[in-house]
């Protein structure tokens, strides 16, 4: 079997335990709180008031921008409020509805109907997206109807579904490839025709053979559909690193998968694109893993989006006096200090774990093991000495950090996973960024102030 | 702030979770876990040095590492608080010092040598993974200028097959009554001596052979005059198949640094009469050509020779001190081994393997940033 891959990366242990676990539907649970920012971009507006009854599927939320994507009340029930909870992919407080079902679970009007789908073109089908609210599922959670839209003058020629769930732990997309093969394909085509691309493949990793059987098999009549395997190693499913590996074509630095005419969407998300454009059914539910070496009893799930994490842990029987809850898989999941959490469309995995990983990081020694690593083919080596050098009051280091490709980094954290001196690689790289956006900022400010200066100047010599 | 949650490990949180940065997973390698097997792998060639040299030798690892242990951790207590001994760094140092001494030198050489390539060259330019030279090489350039009789003894035990740890230590003296030892000279002090007088007027291939009974089995073996760790090719290759084959020593250097020394050997003009024997006039031209049939055998004696397997195995290979790049090691082993067969062919002094890779030391940043990786997205 020809087994594509890239450069670089790392054979993990997979600690994927619940593979062979089937997708549990869990009951909707007593009150659901669902986040207004469940997107990249920005937060939707509220627009349903306080007691107001909702039904299952009806918008709660208008997107608020071009980047920006809409919210629906994942049931039917009474609004109770809007409420301020910790955004999990932030850590900082953010707005959120919270619903009381009536337990009716009653679709809105017009949902849940087949409709005419088959000639719908690219605009409509960008337009069902949108209504839906879908964005990428696989925890970037870009809004799906603008990465369908390429920019002027991108051809794009081929769709590549991201099935290769790299991530340890996480087996919610296998599952998903199993039970859901037909609307992957379905969403597959739908993504080809609004973005005009004749080609399409869905792309899965050689540790999930059945995946691969039953995908290869929904996908068997389709022109100019495939099903491409790929070796296992994180981070197989980072985009570029897949567009590399099933294309050889490489995103050039600052770029888009578009300026290489390549679109890359989440196997949840082809489905949701299916549900949307095929039945009107909004993003109101997902798959995800409940796991980690804390959880007694693991397992894939499908929950209304805003059921509080606390109810998923109790699910899986997570012994109290776990020490660490990532949402997320392992390597790219955020820590979280609270159990006070409600998944949102991003999120893929709850992970509770006995131990916290991380300790204080020694010197480096220049092993190189980092850049051996490097899907990027940076020294992150190097880029942590300078993380350091900073934090040691040397204000040039970021400037040489950006020559070398400080923002090229993909934080994989692949090079921190390698490193024998557990170096705090990522985290330093991340800070780096943020100084450089702090910087940035307030460069923008005061050529503000001074283009604000220089007006009433030009105003006081005009008086 | 970010920058301070940057320097720490998890921060307690609410709930008793801890919160630290992705990714949450690690792999399985510690920089202990490295050193420590630098140290295994060196073992074999410490228990045969005792074979070798006598218990002097043994005198000699203990002193160097126990300087090394005891200066480490003093100097660590000093600068951070803590001492970080259990990384095993200042064990590989020491033991590599020690390797670099003759048996015979006298007892304070051995925590001179460690107690400067500790405090010096590691701590003066902040401790592990920051030095620029390698700490064990200083030590051992900085006794070789201080203490040169005890460096460059004129003559070296040689022991014979039978020998088991007899004191030849005190060979600076005279070899004690009752030990079946000869002296003579180190096998790189014979070439050093054949160079200087030009090969023109000797049978290389004689003494090549012939010299002291030393053929290229005792050299491979280690029974041969020379330092306490440096003498056994084939103990020191045993331990670092083992590093390669954990990847913790990169093939790339020492690959290019034997390399380059067999094909300096082998294609550096030298003043030779031409045919085995020397039947026609001297002229400078590679051995290759002039001597084809004694060329193997003299290429081996460079390699087996002196401290070049040690060298290129075990300290050219540190990872701190040469280039972090594939590309950059294969031209740093090439820089060491071309350095070494120009001093050794051409230079006053037996011994190159030292100032070779301290030379090179000092260009491994340059190194490192020529051979920079392109960037995934850029164009060359």
């Amino acid at each position: 079997m020809d087994r594509a891959t890239y450069p670089g990366g790392v054979r993990a242990p997979a600690h994927k335990r619940t593979a062979e676990t089937q997708v549990e539907a869990l009951s909707v649970p007593a009150r659901l709180v669902v986040p207004l920012s469940q997107s990249l971009g920005a937060p939707s507006r509220p627009i349903a008031q306080k007691g107001e009854t909702v039904k299952k599927g009806q918008m709660i939320g208008r997107p608020d921008g071009y980047i920006s994507a809409a919210v629906h009340a994942p049931t039917s029930g009474a609004v109770a409020g809007l409420e301020r909870i910790i955004d999990a992919a932030t850590g900082r407080p953010a707005d959120a509805i919270a619903i009381e079902p009536d337990g009716d679970d009653a679709w809105t009007d017009g949902v849940g109907e087949p409709r005419p789908w088959q000639d719908l073109d690219a605009d409509a089908i960008r337009e069902a997206v949108a209504d839906a609210g879908v964005v990428g599922m696989g925890g970037a959670t870009f809004p799906t109807h603008v990465k369908l839209k390429p920019p002027k003058g991108k051809d794009v020629d081929t769709v590549l579904i991201n099935g290769a769930e790299c991530e340890p732990y996480l087996t919610c997309d296998y599952r998903v490839m199993l039970d859901r093969a037909e609307d992957i394909v379905t969403g597959l085509r739908l993504c080809m025709r609004a973005t005009g691309a004749e080609r399409g493949s869905i792309c899965i990793e050689d540790n999930k053979p059945a995946a691969i059987a039953c995908v290869r098999e929904a996908v068997r009549s389709q022109d100019g559909c495939d099903v491409r395997v790929f070796q296992t190693k994180y981070p197989q499913g980072a985009e570029k690193q897949l567009i590399l590996a099933g294309l050889g074509r490489e995103v050039p630095t600052g770029g888009l998968p578009a300026d290489v005419g390549v679109v890359v969407q989440n196997v949840q998300t082809a489905c949701a694109v299916a549900d949307a454009v095929v039945r009107g059914i909004p993003l109101i539910e997902r798959v995800l893993t409940v796991s980690g070496d804390a959880a007694a009893v693991p397992g894939n799930f499908r929950v209304r989006i805003g059921t509080p994490v606390a109810r998923l842990l109790a699910k899986a029987d997570v012994a109290d006096g776990f020490e660490e809850l990532i949402l997320g898989g392992p390597m790219m999941g955020k820590d979280q200090f609270t159990t006070d959490l409600y998944v949102t469309k991003g999120t893929s995995g709850i992970l509770a774990m006995r131990r916290a990983a991380a300790g204080e990081g020694g010197p480096c020694i220049r092993c190189g093991a980092c850049i051996r690593h490097c899907p990027s083919y940076l020294n992150p080596s190097r880029l942590s000495t300078l993380g350091e050098s900073f934090l040691d009051g040397n204000l040039d280091a970021i400037d040489i950090a950006m020559d070398h490709g400080l923002m090229d980094c993909i934080l994989c954290g692949v090079c921190a996973y390698v490193c024998p001196a557990r170096r705090r690689i990522i985290h330093l790289i991340e800070m780096m960024r943020g100084e450089r956006r702090k910087a940035l900022q307030r460069e923008r400010e005061k050529e503000q102030a001074q283009k604000a200066e220089r007006m009433r100047e030009g105003e006081e010599v005009g008086l | 702030m970010a920058s301070d949650a940057a320097q720490s490990g998890p921060q307690p949180a609410q709930a008793g979770l801890a919160v630290g940065h992705w990714p949450h997973l690690t792999g399985e390698e510690t920089v202990a876990q490295i050193m420590w097997s630098v140290v295994a792998a060196l073992v074999p060639a410490a228990v045969a040095a005792g074979y070798f040299f006598g218990i002097r030798a043994y005198l000699h690892i203990s002193l160097a590492v126990g300087t090394a242990v005891i200066t480490e951790a003093i100097i660590t207590r000093l600068r951070l608080g803590k001492t970080t001994l259990r990384d095993g760094s200042a064990v590989v140092t020491g033991l590599l010092v020690a390797f670099c001494l003759p048996a015979q030198a006298r007892w304070f050489v051995p925590i001179v040598a460690s107690a400067v390539a500790i405090a010096i060259a590691k701590h003066c330019f902040g401790g592990l993974g920051c030095n620029i030279w390698n700490p064990a090489l200083v030590g051992r350039a900085f006794v070789h200028i201080s203490f040169p009789t005890d460096m460059n003894p004129s003559s070296w035990p040689v022991l014979t097959g039978d020998h088991f740890l007899g004191d030849v230590g005190t060979a600076v003296a005279g070899v004690p009554e009752g030990v079946q030892a000869v002296t003579g000279a180190s096998p790189l002090a014979l070439a050093k001596g054949i160079a200087n007088q030009g090969y023109a007027d000797v049978d290389v291939l004689k003494v090549l052979t012939d010299a002291h009974g030393r053929g290229l089995w005792e050299m491979a073996v280690g029974t041969v005059g020379g330092s306490i760790g440096e003498t056994s090719a084939l103990l020191l290759i045993l331990g670092a198949i083992y590093l390669v084959y954990k990847g913790w020593v990169r093939w790339q250097v020492p690959l290019a640094y034997l390399a380059t020394v067999v094909l300096g050997a082998l294609l550096l003009p030298l003043y030779l009469a031409g045919g085995t024997g020397g039947t026609e006039p001297a002229a400078w031209q590679p051995i290759l050509f002039a001597m084809p049939d004694v060329a193997p055998r003299f290429v081996l004696w460079h390699l087996l020779g002196g401290g070049l397997v040690l060298g290129a195995l075990y300290m050219a290979t540190d990872m701190v001190t040469s280039p972090i790049t594939n590309r950059g090691m294969l031209i740093f082993g090439a820089g060491c081994g071309l350095l070494t067969i120009l001093i050794r062919l051409y230079g006053g002094y037996p011994e190159a393997v030292c100032y070779s890779i301290l030379l090179m030391n000092t260009a491994t940043p340059l190194i490192d940033r020529w051979t920079q990786a392109r960037i995934f997205g850029y164009k060359r």
